[in-house]
């Protein structure tokens, strides 16, 4: 679900809520907050995040959780009082043997681990709804994108015929064109999607259609890939440009069937 | 009544005991539901199954023309994959594993989100499209599948003599790659072109990938197809062996794709003329396996590319670099043409029915085959495509004579690699993967399997490509039992294009082009940008970094101690100094 890895995250919640039902200490939070964003960061997302971006991810962690914990000089007190205790108190002086040899170990570890990892391609960060132009001219229409609409969409309402017209031929657009990479049941897991990267468009998301204007889907579907500002890094997307396919009339259809299919609605205008 | 008549009386009813015994199984399996569960059926059959498998089942829904192996003809009641003796209905159970799982490597995905009633309703909907379902004499019981046997070394001999014997070769080939002298001829009992196993490729298997699955599939074959049952021909003993068999031509249970080549180092020479060297160099670089898809994003779209993955491995020397790649294709193409701008009319984007008799269509074959093989201009133009290829492929196919000679358009594969590399300023920058963009151009080393040499063409995008010797790439390929092998070799530093530094991520892409299947130009399996990695010529010593990680943390632990302590007991002195007392239940103050 949201592409997310539910056990993971649940399982991480769930030690969240132990460690505030125990009323742990401030240090324990600091810990469990690093340790469990590394691990949400690292196993928490279905398609996984590239190894470059966790370690931006996990340094800005970091130093959010130092200048917490440095706040005030009352909370760096609270902070490092275990720290000090372990240090200075006789009966931890086990543990404390047991800390100097750990630690190391772990870093020679980690060391070891990075040495000898099997290699992977660089990884970049890319955004995926680009910001979109003001206007948008397909065909030698121009639209304006802020207050554009799919033209069909109100038959919805005023003319459930039609609209269903529109829609059986935006089925027809999608199967002859689109499912081999977003998927027959649109999941984003098409015949090809395993070959292409990025990803294709899941629209059973929730947070992708909704979200979206339908003016947004119109620009994304007429201009495609190469469409895209830097940004979306254009030059890796597989998104056709389909104004060279198809017609105005057949994106708005289609565009008006992944909706319907999904049972969702555009973001109305000026909503946000 | 006399014995005699008395032991007739008994054998009757034995009979009739018997007859009743084996009717009783098959009466109790017609099972057509209900009308409400087969109205059910269709709201979901309609939703998620009618734009392939056609409103009324028919299997020419909206994506067919485009698609292969074509969508199922529900109404033929003729089923590949089930658990049932050849030519029999499948069933529901079978049906409904195909629907949960789908069939890997075509158009039918798996649909996990039907829950099991809404399944077992689209299977009753799916039922009442073929009158064969309500015909008792249609149902068999499913065969029983046996544990695999051990995959001994003799079962594996046993069932390679069981391969030969059968003349699976003759449509899967000798090691098993699909490449059989047959395999260009198959069609399905509908005409329609059909693809024999790559059975090195078990993750492509249709009907699945476990050596049950492999079981059932000989043991009750596919129907429609030309993979016959050999429960009459074969003991169910054998049949094991021939499983253990398959099962080992396969190049593991999944494809492993990963997204880098990691090129090794080597004091050798790079010599493609020595077979031998060659080989050797090769055997200590390890080998990616790459996704490949069909290009389907510029005119001239490929919606059924049979290339679905390619090997590639690199080495390099001091001077040269050399890439190797590997593919399976069921047939060499190497009379034809092929290069990487050649026109693609739209038309051909579907017509991918697979065998060269669509050559004809072509300007150069059109005289040589007469008319009636050339489909008329209208056909194509036509008021849809579905018309045309719904009915084309038989007669195209018909005409087939695979043997005779070549395709119009022969085997072809490309490295490309982009111009220059990314500024560092925007290392995410590459040019556009598919043959690159105005700002950023790519460089293809293109080998035409005709000719075995590599060309090179520098990319600014598809409608402009260029032939340019800026770089000399040399090239060798070979073919073996339905696998093309290409390596290459360039200077690492280049004029003109990228150079190979030691260290360095170089984006790269593939194309294969299959000439049986017509592709050309833009018409292509291809990948989306991976990247070689040249590995530092130089082996990295792993004890020294390791030895400095452990010996850092332990120097910073040892200072953090040392420094508490210390501040601890400047803190006690002070107090001793000042007379003041610390009482047991303070906390040390910072």
């Amino acid at each position: 679900m949201w592409g997310l890895n539910l056990p993971i995250v649940l399982a991480l919640a769930a030690i969240g809520g132990v460690l505030a039902w125990r009323r742990a200490h401030t240090l324990v939070w600091l810990l469990y907050t690093g340790g469990a964003l590394w691990a949400f960061f690292r196993f928490g997302f279905a398609v996984p995040i590239p190894q470059s971006v966790v370690t931006i991810y996990l340094g800005i962690t970091v130093l959010a959780l130092v200048s917490y914990a440095s706040s005030s000089r009352e909370r760096l007190a609270e902070t490092v009082q275990p720290i000090q205790r372990l240090i200075l108190e006789p009966r931890y002086r086990l543990a404390l043997a047991g800390l100097l040899v750990a630690l190391p170990g772990l870093a020679a570890y980690n060391a070891y681990a990075d040495l000898t990892m099997p290699l992977e391609a660089p990884g970049f960060g890319r955004e995926i709804h680009p910001p979109p132009p003001t206007e948008l001219t397909v065909h030698d229409e121009t639209i304006d994108m802020a207050t554009a609409e799919n033209p069909y969409l109100h038959y919805k309402h005023d003319d459930p015929e039609l609209y269903g017209k529109h829609v059986e031929n935006g089925r027809r657009v999608y199967y002859e064109n689109c499912f081999w990479c977003h998927g027959d049941g649109m999941g984003g897991d098409g015949m090809f999607a395993h070959g292409l990267n990025p990803v294709p468009s899941n629209f059973n998301d929730v947070g992708t259609l909704p979200a979206l204007q339908s003016s947004f889907v119109h620009w994304r579907i007429a201009k495609g890939g190469p469409g895209m500002p830097a940004g979306g890094t254009p030059w890796d997307s597989a998104m056709p440009a389909w104004e060279k396919f198809l017609t105005t009339e057949e994106m708005w259809d289609v565009n008006l069937f992944i909706y319907d299919f999904n049972g969702y609605e555009p973001r109305a205008l000026g909503q946000h | 009544m006399t014995a005699h008549t008395m032991r007739r009386t008994r054998t009757a009813a034995t009979f009739a005991t018997a007859a009743l015994i084996l009717a009783l199984p098959a009466v109790a399996q017609v099972d057509l539901g209900t009308e409400e569960q087969r109205a059910a059926g269709k709201v979901v059959y309609d939703k998620y199954c009618g734009q392939c498998h056609g409103d009324t089942g028919d299997g020419n829904g909206y994506a067919t023309p485009r698609v292969k192996p074509k969508p199922r003809d529900f109404t033929t009641g003729t089923y590949k994959f089930r658990t049932t003796p050849n030519g029999m209905l499948p069933t529901d159970d079978d049906l409904r594993r195909i629907i949960e799982i789908g069939a890997p490597y075509t158009s039918m995905p798996g649909w996990p989100n039907l829950t099991s009633a809404e399944i077992q309703n689209v299977i009753y909907y799916i039922k009442s499209f073929s009158s064969d379902f309500e015909n008792p004499d249609r149902y068999g019981e499913p065969i029983e599948i046996p544990r695999p046997l051990e995959s001994t070394e003799e079962s594996v001999a046993r069932g390679r003599v069981v391969y030969e014997e059968q003349g699976c070769g003759s449509c899967h080939g000798e090691v098993g790659r699909g490449d059989g002298a047959s395999a260009p001829t198959l069609v399905n009992d509908k005409g329609d072109p059909i693809r024999a196993a790559d059975l090195t490729q078990r993750w492509t298997y249709r009907g699945g990938p476990t050596k049950e699955d492999i079981y059932r599939t000989f043991s009750t074959g596919l129907n429609g197809t030309p993979m016959p049952s050999y429960a009459d021909s074969l003991e169910v003993e054998d049949r094991q062996h021939l499983v253990n068999y398959v099962y080992s031509l396969g190049d593991g249970d999944d494809p492993n794709y990963g997204t880098l080549i990691t090129a090794v180092y080597s004091e050798e020479p790079i010599d493609l003329q020595d077979e031998e060297t060659l080989d050797a160099l090769f055997e200590s670089a390890p080998m990616t396996r790459f996704p490949l898809v069909g290009q389907i994003t510029e005119p001239g779209r490929n919606f059924f590319p049979p290339v679905t993955s390619i090997e590639a491995q690199a080495v390099y020397n001091r001077d040269e670099i050399a890439f190797r790649v590997r593919w399976h294709d069921l047939r060499a193409d190497t009379s034809g043409r092929n290069n990487p701008s050649l026109e693609v009319p739209m038309w051909d984007e579907d017509n991918g029915i697979g065998g060269d008799a669509a050559d004809d269509s072509g300007d150069d074959f059109f005289g040589d085959f007469g008319g009636e093989e050339a489909p008329a201009e209208d056909d194509f133009f036509g008021d849809s495509g579905d018309d045309f290829f719904g009915d084309g492929g038989d007669d195209f196919f018909g005409t087939a004579d695979a043997g005779a000679g070549g395709a119009e358009f022969s085997d072809a594969v490309a490295l490309q690699f982009p111009a220059s590399l990314a500024p560092e300023e925007t290392p995410e920058l590459k040019p556009y993967f598919l043959y690159g963009d105005a700002q950023n151009p790519v460089d293809l080393w293109f080998v035409n399997l005709t000719y075995g040499v590599a060309d090179t063409f520098r990319g600014r995008g598809s409608d402009s490509i260029e032939p340019t010797e800026a770089d000399v790439v040399e090239a060798v390929s070979s073919y073996d039992q339905g696998a093309w092998t290409v390596t290459y070799k360039r200077r690492r530093s280049s004029r003109a294009g990228v150079s190979f530094a030691e260290e360095q991520y170089t984006p790269l892409a593939f194309s294969v082009w299959d000439g049986f299947n017509r592709e050309r130009g833009n018409k292509r399996a291809l990948s989306s940008w991976f990247y070689v990695y040249t590995e530092p010529s130089v082996e990295q010593a792993v004890a020294g970094p390791v030895l400095r990680a452990a010996l850092i943390v332990l120097a910073i632990e040892l200072l953090v101690v040392f420094l508490v302590r210390r501040r601890a007991r400047q803190k006690a002195a002070d107090e001793e100094a000042s007379g003041a007392t610390l009482t047991a239940g303070e906390a040390p103050a910072v």
